[in-house]
């Protein structure tokens, strides 16, 4: 954060005390101003006259499940939300993100973890579609020129493997679900074709990972997704 | 090693497993040998109405009241029948004769009651220490980072920056121990509500071991560990939060059971015939114990060796899962030392991918 800049204000909404204050906590020591609300209807006019730069979302709301809340939200505000919720089902989670969700953890979560998901969060919010190029070990992708190298030599992608590659360079940070990156890539029939996605990243690992056995950029996130980490 | 069904007057009583149908059977059965051995005797008639109480209470040991009941009538009639005179027809009986009768079906149906009664309080008392011995570990368990957790709580106060920081790694720990007790005791419920259905996705099995590898990574700290994965491995059917909780958990009940520092292993393949993939953990400790085998994959059972305790829940839900998705889990003592827990799951290939 540079200084003088007014502070990121994140909203959190979220019926436990205990959970807000200690994200208070965890927030403001990480120099965000924090906002809260305890229920869902709350929480949605706190967006609508704060505009926060971020939601934490709790999904188990007295008066409102939290996925109705992020339904409502996205019906009007793009505003990047991390949900929280004690369910670790895949299925909630991949409810949540294919809802709108940016990301998703599960309590209980370390406030490390917290602050890195709304790290990425933030940034891609301000970098939105700006993204010309990336790095990561020894890989260098220059998405202007369509150019992938590794240690400065050039890898031959084929034309699917790079739109994977282009797609969670551009979401990098962020779970992508299988879903999303199947409609995107293949259109709305390849729904439930998991086995495309596999393969394909099995190859971009195979081409760009160090020990592609044992991936370090190209995560997948069990029965959810996959994620490229920095 | 927690034993929990001592060997009862309840498994003599009762075979396992017995249907009602195959009560009457046995009863019907019982009876018409006595009644045919009968035929070849020769003894007074009140002899033979011994004979088949005797008969009745010896069933009344095996089976439940309504059986007993119908294996008294039915010797009564039997008794009537081929036995009073006049023999073969079912004659008007004298008052001795009755009063025999009588006393038979008073015999029978008390032994009945009793033996019932008897199986059910041995029933209520191993289900009894059962949760006895439950509630035990699991206020043994939850309390003890509990206590942890609220003594470094208070501690924390302290301004000696490396005790505050060697502190929250107690709290970090025993958070991780309490989650994961949790997660078990949840992973072991759903399972038994029946309410876990498998979600079956193509699964990459790089990716399964490596997320289970990801999620008990603390307690795997220190020890060598080699993942052995064929260039040719197939994609195969599985529900991915499952198999990473069984595999998580075998490799937590391996460093549970191993001395510090030993290595593990995880190897999978295809098995030669190809109807099913494999994914085995193995480690080079002391082995499996001889008297647990047969009971390891029972949930509540721990090994002496387990030093760190846990509830005894990591295997059994290993096998649910596994079982869950249509594959088996098998504990071996393979040649090279150690111990080797593999799952199997079916497979089929799956279709073409689309060329570009």
């Amino acid at each position: 954060m540079t200084a003088g800049a007014a502070k990121l204000e994140v909203l959190v909404i979220d019926d436990e005390v205990q959970i807000r204050r200690l994200l208070r906590f965890t927030l403001e020591e990480a120099d965000y101003a924090m906002r809260e609300a305890e229920t869902g209807q709350a929480g949605l006019s706190e967006v609508a006259h704060r505009r926060p730069d971020a939601i934490v979302l709790d999904l188990g709301l007295p008066d409102l499940p939290g996925l109705e809340v992020l339904r409502r939200l996205r019906e009007w505000s793009p505003v990047p939300v991390l949900i929280l919720s004690v369910f670790d089902q895949e299925r909630s989670k991949i409810a949540a993100l294919d809802a709108g969700a940016d990301d998703y953890l599960t309590k209980p979560f370390g406030s490390g973890e917290l602050l890195a998901r709304l790290r990425v969060m933030l940034r891609r919010l301000r970098s939105a579609e700006e993204t010309k190029s990336m790095q990561f070990g020894s890989i260098e992708v220059d998405l202007t020129r369509r150019l992938v190298t590794r240690d400065r030599q050039p890898v031959k992608l084929t034309a699917r493997e790079y739109e994977l590659l282009r797609l969670l360079i551009i979401n990098r940070g962020r779970v992508l679900t299988h879903h999303q990156i199947l409609s995107e890539l293949w259109g709305p029939k390849a729904k439930g074709q998991t086995h495309y996605l596999r393969i394909y990243m099995m190859r971009l690992r195979q081409k760009l990972e160090q020990d592609p056995d044992m991936p370090r950029y190209f995560q997948t996130e069990s029965g959810v997704g996959y994620r490229l980490v920095e | 090693m927690k034993t929990i069904n001592k060997p009862s007057l309840r498994a003599y009583l009762k075979p396992r497993g017995a249907s009602v149908a195959r009560e009457y059977l046995e009863v019907s059965v019982a009876i018409a040998a006595v009644t045919a051995a009968g035929r070849f005797v020769a003894l007074d008639y009140p002899a033979f109405g011994h004979i088949y109480l005797l008969a009745v209470i010896a069933l009344s040991l095996r089976v439940s009241r309504w059986p007993v009941l119908f294996a008294a009538v039915i010797s009564a009639v039997a008794w009537d029948y081929f036995f009073v005179s006049p023999k073969m027809s079912f004659a008007v009986l004298r008052f001795d004769d009755s009063l025999l009768l009588g006393v038979y079906f008073v015999v029978a149906l008390v032994a009945g009651q009793l033996t019932t009664y008897i199986r059910e309080h041995e029933k209520l008392s191993a289900e009894a220490e059962l949760h006895r011995t439950l509630l035990d570990s699991v206020s043994h368990e939850l309390k003890t980072p509990l206590s942890v957790l609220r003594s470094a709580a208070e501690k924390l106060g302290t301004d000696d920056p490396d005790k505050r920081a060697s502190l929250a790694v107690e709290i970090s720990l025993a958070t991780g121990r309490l989650d994961h007790l949790v997660g078990n005791l949840l992973d072991q419920t759903r399972l038994e509500s029946g309410a876990l259905k498998p979600q079956l996705d193509w699964c990459d099995v790089r990716d399964l071991v490596n997320a289970a590898r990801r999620s008990v990574e603390g307690s795997l700290a220190g020890r060598p560990f080699r993942t052995t994965v064929p260039a040719d491995m197939p994609l195969f059917k599985a529900d991915p939060a499952m198999m990473e909780h069984a595999i998580a958990n075998l490799l937590l009940n391996a460093a549970l059971h191993t001395p510090a520092g030993t290595p593990l292993f995880v190897i999978s393949g295809v098995e030669p015939h190809r109807a099913r993939v494999f994914i085995a953990v193995a480690d080079r400790g002391p082995g499996l114990p001889a008297e647990l085998r047969g009971v390891l994959f029972q949930k509540f059972r721990r090994g002496d060796a387990a030093h760190a305790g846990g509830l005894g829940l990591g295997l059994s839900i290993v096998r649910g899962f596994v079982v869950a998705q249509g594959g088996e889990v098998v504990a071996e003592k393979p040649p090279e030392g150690g111990a080797r827990f593999t799952i199997y799951l079916p497979y089929g290939r799956h279709g073409g991918v689309p060329n570009e």
